[in-house]
């Protein structure tokens, strides 16, 4: 099967239902920084904007639009702990089992069986649904997020949209 | 480095280093249970990050999903 034409379809979408055509964001450079110790020396946290949910949390609104909540998950958590609300794609899978859209198990399987040293102190979800306030996502919460980061010593970040 | 299933969406957004799964959105990391393929994405992800020197590069997860996706993605257009 070939990539799904994403772009084309959401387009497509937004114009049946009468919106103007919408203003992706699209980036013509982007920085890189070369990795500084094996990965076997790496502290890693991970990201998933899936709609992830801890028990212990309130669920995602499964609709949620321009919400900034963001959630730290203990990495030791185990994955029977978690919902999963998202209404921007099927959660079938992801509701049997997390580790398809949020690899908490096989991250702590990877750090014992020593691929990485460690898995960060807090791993993250949020950034969930439809996000349309750029801005803030440059200028706040995603400045706000490498800060906590930094915090944690995280040498490598793996980001899961859904 | 970022884990994608939209492979448009990420070349337009242009993170420093991307893995491209060609599996249904819900499914960065494979089928549910099948803890080999979701430790071959993920080792593959994390090794990637030595790997890709060239910013904004896009690897493609050389698997394939085992049935064609197209109703999921039909499902997820529908919540707009």
């Amino acid at each position: 099967m070939e990539p799904v034409r994403y772009v084309d379809l959401l387009n497509q979408r937004y114009q049946q239902q009468g919106f103007p055509p919408y203003e992706w964001t699209v980036n013509t450079d982007t920085p890189l920084t070369p990795p500084t110790k094996p990965l076997a020396e790496c502290r890693v946290s991970m990201l998933t904007s899936g709609g992830v949910s801890h028990c212990s949390m309130p669920a995602w609104d499964a609709h949620a639009r321009n919400d900034f909540r963001l959630d730290e998950v203990d990495p030791g958590a185990g994955a029977a702990d978690f919902t999963v609300n998202d209404s921007y794609y099927d959660t079938t899978d992801a509701s049997i089992d997390v580790n398809c859209v949020f690899p908490i198990d096989r991250l702590r399987e990877q750090a014992a069986a020593g691929l990485i040293r460690s898995v960060a102190p807090r791993l993250w979800s949020g950034f969930m649904g439809r996000i349309y306030s750029r801005s803030k996502v440059v200028n706040e919460s995603g400045p706000a997020l490498f800060a906590e980061l930094v915090s944690d010593e995280v040498d490598l970040f793996l980001l899961v949209p859904a | 480095m970022l884990v994608s299933t939209g492979r448009d969406l990420t070349s337009q957004v242009l993170p420093p280093r991307s893995l491209f799964v060609n599996f249904p959105m819900g499914n960065p990391f494979g089928a549910p249970g099948q803890i080999d393929q979701q430790h071959r994405i993920l080792r593959q992800a994390l090794e990637l990050t030595w790997e890709i020197t060239e910013p904004g590069t896009i690897v493609d997860l050389d698997e394939a999903w085992p049935v064609s996706f197209a109703e999921k993605v039909e499902k997820s257009l529908l919540a707009l």
